[in-house]
């Protein structure tokens, strides 16, 4: 039998936890898997972000996937939605770039302009 | 696509684009040919069209490529593609069967990964696979009831991403698939 602060540290921790599954979440990852997202790699590219949240034990962060964004030339694209900021768009993001958008843009608030595709619109 | 995982994967995205929330797929492997059956609760399709490349529902693009590729690497090894409404009210089922042995055949690419993946990118939707052998067929993944398991949790949710490409390994060494 776990003591009274033993059972509060796990509550504590499967509360965060649960965030990553559940609805609330500070950032929303959704990559496109249309034929064309598939095509260009975009399960490498979710596959990648999965990995980084792991890592960096980030249960605040959720990926989730969409189908085909409209600009099949630059797929893999990403959406990434920062609770309370406008959504940015990302193309060609590959696992490489993945990297980048995750510890600039996801953990840091900063964009990355090399694999920026549009601003503020969904 | 380069093999047959990523196409998997693709006309798995239909359904759910098809606002389906269950979907059953069925593979067998034998003597060299691949089978596979996947139906879907979803809106279901009106005619054949969805096979035509120049035809889409979407609004993001003039053509829809999924399908069509996949018919034609099927039909590319003399293997062949169906697709049909289940009944009045909707769902679709497709069914392919690719001759593996042949010259002109994509490769089977990591399988495992391809369940794995739709496991982690449409957490909502329920999938249940079967593996057909000797005519019995076994089921081998329930998402609905690995959820049910899960607490929700991000160690949970790893976990079973993990038992997930474990079942499947096993099953595509059984399988013989290469």
């Amino acid at each position: 039998m776990k003591n009274l602060d033993e059972l509060k540290i796990m509550r504590e921790k499967v509360k965060r936890d649960l965030q990553l599954r559940a609805g609330e979440h500070r950032v929303k990852v959704v990559v496109g898997m249309g034929s064309c997202g598939i095509a260009a790699g975009a399960r490498d590219t979710m596959n990648e972000f999965l990995e980084l949240i792991e890592k960096n034990k980030k249960t605040d962060v959720i990926v989730t996937a969409s189908g085909c964004f409209g600009f099949c030339a630059q797929e893999p694209m990403i959406h990434v939605y920062v609770e309370d900021k406008k959504p940015v768009t990302y193309r060609n993001v590959d696992k490489e770039a993945a990297q980048e958008i995750f510890n600039n843009h996801i953990l840091n608030n900063k964009i990355v302009e090399k694999y920026l595709f549009s601003k503020g619109k969904k | 696509m380069k093999n047959l995982a990523d196409h998997l994967f693709d006309i798995f995205e239909n359904s759910v684009n098809a606002n389906a929330d269950m979907v059953m797929i069925k593979i067998s492997f034998l003597e060299g040919v691949f089978y596979c059956s996947i139906t879907d609760n979803g809106v279901g399709i009106t005619g054949e069209e969805v096979l035509d490349p120049f035809v889409t529902s979407r609004k993001t693009r003039r053509v829809g490529l999924g399908l069509p590729l996949l018919k034609k690497a099927a039909e590319d090894t003399g293997g062949y593609l169906k697709i049909r409404r289940v009944n009045r009210s909707g769902g679709t089922n497709l069914e392919f069967e690719m001759n593996m042995s042949h010259i002109d055949a994509k490769p089977f690419g990591n399988l495992p990964q391809t369940f794995a993946d739709i496991y982690s990118a449409w957490p909502d939707i329920d999938l249940k696979l079967y593996v057909i052998k000797k005519n019995k067929q076994k089921k081998v993944l329930d998402f609905h009831e690995m959820r049910g398991e899960e607490t929700l949790g991000l160690s949970d949710f790893i976990a079973s991403r993990r038992r997930i490409l474990n079942i499947m390994q096993k099953e595509v060494e059984a399988l013989n698939i290469y």
